[in-house]
């Protein structure tokens, strides 16, 4: 017979996993992750609790007051638990409601960046199908019709690649691409953004999860 | 006063690292790559274009790499995307690659220019390790909790990797040493805040003396063996203890990036070491940095640092890549500051 957790146990056990979320603690977050799905609590509420750390992440890293590496440390945490979590959602028929590909524009091994917006958007609960580095922009409209994209987030880290965000933004608007645009990466400015027609800007990876925000609400 | 740097400092000497730039103007700049002499006639032009007697070559991070993983049998397409998901196993011998070779004749051609300082580049250790590993923040920051090698594989991973760049690094420089190079460039633009938490070195240093000092220590003592200046490249974004820390190395000269106070970082610098560089050059082919506000980036930058009474050499925070399309603005913006007035 299943039994559900009293309020109070549950909030102390989501509470432990937002925490260490937070602290970028996997096995305790591993720990506590399963220990929330062995007690019945609703996998929705988990993930919640997931994204509460993550967005916490988020703000202190717009806030100077945490790091990339602590970002990471905490991401890694995250997706510990999402291995656990991720089966049981989609066994409850659960989706996120938006999906973003994202990847480093063509000729562009640099990934830090890239990694970066993915786990922060993966942590805000956006479905990210993440095509590596050096990604043509065929692909990215591919990916993006496959998978039905919300959004695509281009990123590249030098000065002699990111004219190929140009093309690929130009690609997306004659294949009609329903998707968003959000580009970013160190030589990447607004007046850039607009002038190759991307939707948005951000210049680090916890402003893209507002920009996310912002461009499909 | 026999310390060039010094010299060219105390003139008020400019010059950027646009070897890049004068490449791609070639027909077949990847050709030129692999024939030393026409490299080294690239780096004499950039020179003579730019007016400056600093010879510096062609800044090109890749080649390290490739030369270790050539000499470990990874096929040359998978090369720039390969990453160790393990432990590498030690190598014995890391041939020269042609790039490599071409280098350093391309050296030798400098040297025979008496009006200019035939100056090498190579990567730094830790920056290296970077290229070697698909995440090497996470296991910098565990490494940094206390974790060993013994205890986290991605630990042992980085470290096996550091282990591996080094010596390869080492006989690099030696080979442009041999060459004819009386500068060393050395360029650590990894060693900063995204793989180092700031949060962390606040506690303790450890992780960043183990992990970045430690190898450039040992190319400045090569360097000082061999009577070749240390030229310490770095443009990321750093700590004050990072450049405190640069400092102690004693470098000729510190090159560091346009995120960084350089009136300020003078303070934490040995008054002989010259500081480089720091105009956001990374961004010279935006038209919304005008030249306009470059030049008066530029006065503003040589007057504080006068004021600060510290050596420095006004140049770009890095190498300023030839951007197809954007090469009249990215030179309208170096001719910018090397011609603004000294306020």
């Amino acid at each position: 017979m299943r039994t559900v957790k009293a309020p109070n146990d549950m909030s102390e056990i989501l509470n432990t996993l937002t925490e260490s979320i937070k602290a970028g603690k996997r096995k305790d977050a591993k720990a506590a992750t399963e220990q929330a799905l062995s007690e019945n609590i609703d996998p929705q509420q988990i993930l919640a609790a997931l994204t509460m750390g993550m967005d916490d992440v988020g703000r202190r890293f717009k806030a100077n007051e945490i790091f990339v590496p602590e970002v990471l440390v905490a991401a890694r945490s995250m997706k510990s638990s999402m291995e656990l979590l991720e089966p049981v959602l989609a066994e409850s028929g659960y989706t996120p409601d938006h999906t973003v590909i994202i990847g480093t524009v063509e000729g562009d091994l640099h990934d830090i960046g890239k990694n970066l917006v993915a786990m922060m958007l993966k942590g805000a609960n956006f479905s990210v199908v993440d095509l590596g580095t050096n990604v043509g922009a065929q692909a990215f409209v591919e990916a993006a019709q496959t998978h039905k994209a919300s959004l695509i987030g281009l990123s590249a880290l030098l000065t002699t690649t990111m004219t190929a965000m140009r093309e690929a933004v130009a690609l997306f608007r004659e294949q009609g691409l329903a998707a968003k645009v959000m580009i970013g990466g160190a030589p990447i400015t607004e007046q850039f953004a607009q002038d190759i027609g991307a939707d948005g800007y951000a210049t680090d990876a916890a402003s893209s999860v507002d920009l996310a925000r912002s461009l499909v609400a | 006063m026999d310390n060039l740097y010094l010299k060219l400092a105390s003139k008020g000497h400019r010059a950027p690292i646009a070897t890049d730039l004068v490449l791609h103007e070639r027909p077949d700049p990847e050709a030129v790559l692999l024939d030393g002499g026409r490299l080294g006639e690239v780096v004499i032009e950039t020179a003579d274009r730019f007016g400056t007697p600093l010879a510096i070559p062609l800044m090109d991070l890749r080649v390290e790499k490739e030369a270790l993983l050539s000499a470990m049998g990874i096929a040359a397409a998978s090369i720039p995307g390969y990453h160790f998901e393990e432990p590498p196993p030690p190598i014995d011998d890391v041939a020269p690659t042609p790039r490599m070779e071409a280098t350093c004749e391309g050296i030798a051609r400098v040297a025979d220019v008496p009006a200019l300082l035939p100056m090498g580049m190579c990567i730094g250790p830790f920056s290296l390790m970077t290229k070697l590993v698909s995440d090497p923040i996470t296991p910098v920051y565990m490494a940094g909790t206390g974790a060993t090698a013994e205890e986290d594989e991605d630990v042992d991973t980085l470290e096996k990797c550091l282990q591996l760049g080094l010596p390869l690094i080492l006989q690099y420089i030696e080979a442009q040493v041999d060459a004819g190079a009386r500068a060393m460039i050395v360029c650590e633009p990894a060693a900063n805040m995204v793989y180092f938490s700031p949060n962390q070195l606040a506690e303790s240093f450890g992780i960043f003396d183990r992990y970045v000092m430690d190898g450039l220590r040992q190319i400045r003592d090569l360097l000082a063996r061999r009577g070749v200046d240390f030229i310490l490249h770095d443009c990321g974004e750093l700590t004050d203890g990072m450049v405190r820390r640069f400092g102690e190395l004693h470098p000729a000269m510190l090159s560091l990036g346009s995120s960084r106070v350089l009136w300020e970082d003078a303070a934490l610098l040995p008054k002989d070491v010259v500081l480089y560089g720091n105009l956001p050059s990374k961004r010279f082919f935006a038209k919304d940095l005008s030249t306009a506000q470059v030049e008066a980036a530029a006065c503003d930058l040589l007057g504080r640092m006068q004021a600060a009474d510290h050596p420095f050499v006004l140049g770009s925070e890095c190498d300023i890549l030839s951007v197809s399309g954007s090469e009249a603005e990215i030179t309208s913006k170096i001719e910018a500051f090397l011609h603004a007035k000294n306020s």
